[in-house]
């Protein structure tokens, strides 16, 4: 204690909310009964720019890749949602993993995509889902998809600025029909009728947008979709692997179809000249 | 006066065409002391005579016949000074050669690199052609070769050549004594042979310079072994 | 990011038994965005002799116009094609020149040598370090998934077809690793009398 006070370190670091729940002193490190309470940067000022850990004591840049590149993609229309996602996932340059999901049931009515850091996004979805389970046992109704993506534009607010990293779509049926929500790290929360989230998804808008209706049928819905995420992975380096498309409806979230890359590489290279060189 | 007109730049042509500078250059060349080279099946051999004004002379200690690399040895007749410019000149650019390429330098090469410093000192200003010719003699993997470099900065290749002093006779000489198939020992012989045939005075060991390349490279041969060709020629 | 990954690439060279190969990915991007899928990366320098120069595209050119013009002058002046070990002298030679402000690429050469036709191979970091080792080099953004690739796949005196399929089987699957390489590849097989030369089909993503 006394080299910490000398040091000029606030006995509260652990987390933020540990001098008042279990009394002062106690070094609480326990996410198991708080998944709000995660263990904050042993620093004075957990906010300052340093909690990012991008440079070292010198000011030379800490390599700390994590998972990043993604194209994520979800539009609301007149059956429901559509979400679509590849599954690359790479640390820098290097390809982790090319069978990542990136689209998570959080149950049956609501699902989220992530973006960015995958350790952030899964983590507070499955935080998320939590809550979720919790409202509808205390209230014997479905929580809305407007409160729950709150609820993660909540919890993502309170660690705003610790360098937390997402970029999430919730898309969720409810009493009040379809709707799709944007929630990121930085707090913000919106509603709209069509996102796409990640490095590819300056690419995967061009397809989206000269195609998106809101009275598309089904199969043109699905196509719509998985060409966009597909288009996307050609010419992002960082995202590919296997294309993903989700189907909200008033019965719940469905998969429509899970492709590999090559395969639609093969279907589409004829539509377009430019491709098949 | 006549062609003295013209050689008060070396750069200027005379009206017949000749840059005399180079002319006399030449002339100091056919004044030298004789060198031979012939080119023999198996490898070339150069020799020179390298004569001693007085008996308090150290012999052997000033070289005619130099290494240029490992594979590649050079000799002149004329002006001893330029000639170790030119002998420096050729090493360096030898070992730039080994340097930016990473293999010896084939003989033409040398010798064409060689020539162009020749050639430049025919045109530059405030300075004088050469008094030199080279042979050059070279070993490229599995042929010798052999080549001439003139103070003009012409160069040729030769089968056998002789310059400097009665270079004339002693090329009349080679003319008859040449074969395609000699071996390089009997080259050798020849050489002595050809520089004998001009020699004023008793030809020794000590002042006759013999280096030989083949596919051993180019050495130039110690006095013991030179004796050992003396003493088959009568 | 290193200034070396900005355009990502993934080349390879491979000794076989009387033939080598080299190959190289297509692709051309701007870090994460893919500019261009039919971008060789290989060029041929003489009738036995190949040398892929992966890296940072705008020295590639540079590079490769500089070792043209140096390859052609010594062939007019010595009147001979040049060898892949001389060649590679003239490349490392070139690049130490630039010791303080180096050109952004990671030569490989591949070959076979003028009369013995015996094969050879050859890379450099970016200053011109020489390595000719007996089996295989590699360079690019896929270098070390290269090396994975080679280390389980290469075996001595491999014959061409054996080669082409090692070699292939080594490069694709390397840049399936690698985000910013792929997008097609180019083989060539160089062989005592012939050359082939293949484009493969990969993952597009």
């Amino acid at each position: 204690m006394a080299l910490e006070a000398l040091l000029g370190v606030k006995e509260s670091f652990v987390h933020p909310f540990a001098a008042e729940e279990e009394g002062k002193g106690d070094f609480v490190i326990n996410s198991f009964n708080n998944q709000l309470q995660l263990s904050l940067p042993p620093l004075a000022n957990p906010l300052s720019s340093r909690t990012n850990f991008e440079s070292e004591e010198c000011g030379r840049k800490i390599k700390i890749n994590f998972d990043h590149g993604t194209t994520t993609l979800g539009f609301v229309y007149k059956n429901g949602v559509i979400l679509a996602v590849d599954s690359r996932a790479t640390g820098g340059q290097y390809i982790g993993s090319q069978s990542m999901k990136k689209i998570i049931e959080i149950h049956k009515y609501l699902v989220g995509t992530m973006a960015g850091g995958a350790a952030d996004c899964v983590y507070w979805d499955r935080v998320l889902a939590k809550q979720c389970r919790l409202y509808e046992l205390r209230n014997k109704s479905r929580i809305s998809t407007a409160a729950a993506s709150k609820l993660m534009a909540n919890m993502a607010f309170s660690y705003k600025g610790m360098g937390l990293s997402m970029g999430m779509m919730i898309a969720g049926y409810d009493k009040n029909g379809p709707s799709l929500y944007y929630v990121d790290s930085e707090g913000q929360r919106t509603k709209g009728k069509v996102y796409s989230v990640g490095s590819g998804s300056v690419y995967a808008f061009g397809v989206l947008d000269s195609g998106y209706s809101f009275d598309l049928e089904d199969n043109d819905a699905y196509e719509l979709a998985r060409r966009s995420i597909y288009h996307a992975t050609y010419r992002d380096s960082y995202s590919g692997g296997i294309i993903r498309v989700y189907h909200m409806k008033s019965t719940g979230w469905e998969v429509i179809s899970q492709q590999d890359c090559l395969e639609l590489y093969h279907k589409y290279k004829d539509d377009k000249p430019l491709l098949s060189q | 006066m006549g062609s003295e007109r013209y050689s008060f730049s070396l750069t200027t042509f005379s009206p017949s065409g000749k840059l005399v500078q180079i002319e006399y250059a030449l002339a100091a060349v056919a004044a030298g002391a004789p060198s031979i080279g012939i080119r023999a099946s198996n490898g070339v051999v150069l020799a020179t005579e390298n004569k001693y004004k007085s008996i308090l002379y150290e012999e052997h200690t000033i070289q005619k016949v130099e290494m240029i690399t490992k594979h590649i040895g050079m000799v002149y007749s004329g002006m001893g000074p330029d000639y170790r410019l030119l002998v420096k000149r050729a090493r360096k650019m030898a070992q730039q050669y080994q340097l930016v390429y990473g293999e010896p330098i084939p003989t033409a090469q040398l010798v064409q690199r060689v020539a162009m410093v020749m050639q430049e000192y025919t045109q530059s200003g405030g300075v004088r052609p050469f008094g030199v010719s080279l042979l050059i003699a070279g070993w490229d993997g599995d042929k010798p070769s052999l080549f001439q470099c003139d103070p003009s900065g012409a160069y040729f290749a030769w089968k056998a050549t002789a310059m400097g002093k009665n270079f004339v006779t002693g090329k009349t000489f080679l003319e008859k004594r040449y074969s395609e198939t000699l071996e390089l020992d009997d080259a050798v012989h020849t050489a002595i042979l050809t520089l004998k045939e001009n020699f004023e005075g008793q030809m020794t060991s000590d002042n006759i310079e013999v280096g030989v390349c083949d596919d051993q490279g180019f050495r130039v041969l110690d006095p013991t072994t030179v004796k050992d060709y003396l003493a088959n020629i009568p | 990011m290193s200034i070396l990954a900005y355009n990502g690439s993934a080349v390879i060279a491979m000794k076989g038994k009387d033939c080598v190969a080299i190959a190289s990915d297509l692709r051309f991007g701007i870090q994460g965005q893919t500019v261009s899928t039919n971008f060789e990366k290989i060029f041929e320098m003489g009738p036995h002799l190949y040398i892929g120069l992966p890296g940072l595209t705008t020295d590639t050119f540079t590079v490769l116009n500089k070792l043209k013009f140096r390859a052609n002058m010594f062939e007019l002046k010595e009147d001979r094609k040049i060898a892949p070990d001389v060649f590679l002298s003239m490349v490392s030679n070139l690049l130490y020149e630039r010791r303080f402000g180096p050109f952004f690429v990671e030569p490989i050469i591949a070959g076979l040598k003028p009369k013995t036709f015996e094969p050879f191979i050859a890379s450099m970091d970016l200053l011109g370090c020489p390595n000719k080792p007996e089996d295989f080099v590699v360079a690019g953004t896929a270098s070390e998934q290269l090396y994975g690739m080679c280390e389980a796949l290469w075996e001595p005196d491999l014959s061409p077809e054996d080669l082409f399929e090692t070699i292939s089987q080594a490069l694709v699957n390397a840049c399936d690793r690698d985000a910013l390489s792929g997008w097609g590849a180019s083989v060539y097989i160089i062989e005592k009398d012939k050359v082939t030369h293949r484009r493969i089909k990969t993952r597009m993503d």
